[in-house]
């Protein structure tokens, strides 16, 4: 049954073709894939059609297929593309056989016909799609490996002073990296005070809050000081309506300010040189001595 | 297991060693209070360093330590907590608000020097 079936479609492949590549190519108008040149199409509809060509004839061929996903995986066209044209080739093939006259198809069992190209088009069908998702999901997990790597850097500036600049929504899984990392980082770089910088962190929650909270007593018992630094005005306005009680480590606007306030607990400060300012002094003294 | 407590002038010093179990941290608790009020100390240090588990008993423990040596007019100052402790003490809600920390040994005493304010 199958079989004859197979030989029929086999057979007459280049009517199924054509029509195929007709149907594909009045639909190509109203798909996203408008901007490919035509000939590039052509072709690629050409290969297609061989792979799903092969693949019924040779009862599946998984190299064939997953060259070719690759190719137009590569070439950026959408999982859609794919589908539709499965789609199609399976109308154009049940519509071609169905209408072949009955001694030659020597089948009343529309069901029959149905069952056998599902049985040659799914395993195509599902492979491709799986070559699709598997190319999404490893571009998902190499940002997500990127995203990590970015997430919690911890900046040595002076002797016993860090930095950790925030930069973007912070969530539970984040928070947690951020508060292993800063944890480590006081602890390798001897730190006895860590700025924490949120001036680019979007929104500041009750959330975001606690995270925070939580990090700062940890580096408390760590044996350090953290001290919060870039609280821009809004993100002051949303903490306190939220009745967030920062009031427990100290907060400064910027991490100027900020540094200041680290040399101050480290028992240092900044003195500025102004030796012009003490030359062109001199100079009138000496001028006034005269 | 007994924890060995060192006496420097009038300072106590305890470097626990090792993984601490219940009857040992009572023990220590006991221990700690009798050597204060034998040497009239005014300051500890207990240093965590070799410390990389603490379950809520023992933290509890600690903390009851702590304000039971203040109210012997001793100061306490922890040393050495790691961050896996730290995380562990702050996951278990565990603040230990009002005692003072720092990174190592010589910090602790230049803290208890502080607290002290000698």
């Amino acid at each position: 049954m199958d079989g004859k079936l197979k030989e029929i479609v086999l057979e007459n492949s280049d009517v199924i073709v054509q029509k195929w590549l007709e149907e594909i190519n009045s639909d190509k108008e109203k798909s996203n894939i408008k901007s490919i040149p035509d000939e590039l199409f052509e072709t690629t509809n050409r290969e297609f059609v061989n792979v799903i060509f092969r693949s019924i004839k040779n009862n599946m061929e998984p190299a064939s297929v997953e060259n070719f996903a690759e190719k137009v995986i590569n070439l950026g066209w959408p999982l859609s593309y794919i589908t539709d044209g499965l789609q199609v080739f399976r109308r154009v093939m049940v519509n071609y056989i169905v209408n072949q006259p009955a001694e030659q198809r020597d089948i009343a069992d529309f069901t029959e016909v149905m069952k056998s190209v599902d049985d040659w088009l799914d395993p195509i069908i599902r492979q491709l799609v799986d070559e699709y998702t598997g190319s999404w999901e490893q571009t998902v997990s190499m940002q997500k490996v990127a995203l990590q790597e970015l997430s919690a850097p911890i900046i040595p500036l002076v002797d016993n002073i860090t930095a950790m600049p925030l930069v973007g929504t912070i969530d539970t899984e984040r928070a947690k990296l951020i508060m292993e990392n800063l944890l480590d980082g006081v602890i390798n770089h001897n730190s006895q005070v860590v700025l924490i910088d949120i001036t680019g962190v979007p929104i500041v929650d009750t959330m975001v809050a606690h995270h925070i909270i939580k990090a700062a007593e940890a580096v408390r018992l760590v044996g350090a000081t953290c001290i919060l630094v870039g609280i821009r005005p809004e993100i002051a306005q949303t903490i306190v309506n939220l009745g967030i009680d920062l009031s427990k480590f100290p907060t400064q606007s910027t991490m100027e300010k900020g540094f200041r306030r680290a040399l101050e607990l480290t028992d240092r400060k900044i003195v500025e040189f102004d030796r012009k300012d003490e030359n062109v002094e001199n100079l009138i003294h000496s001028i006034k001595g005269e | 297991m007994r924890i060995p407590i060192l006496k420097l002038n009038n300072y106590l010093l305890i470097s626990i060693q090792t993984e601490i179990d219940d009857n040992t941290a009572i023990q220590f608790q006991e221990d700690l209070l009798n050597k204060i009020h034998q040497n009239g100390s005014s300051g500890v240090v207990i240093d965590l360093t070799s410390v990389e588990i603490i379950d809520s008993f023992i933290a509890k423990v600690l903390g009851d330590v702590i304000s039971m040596s203040d109210l012997m007019g001793a100061k306490v100052v922890l040393t050495g907590i790691q961050p896996a402790v730290a995380l562990t003490l702050i996951d278990l809600g565990i603040h230990l608000q009002d005692v003072p920390t720092a990174m190592d040994l010589e910090q602790g005493l230049v803290k208890l020097y502080q607290e002290l304010g000698e």
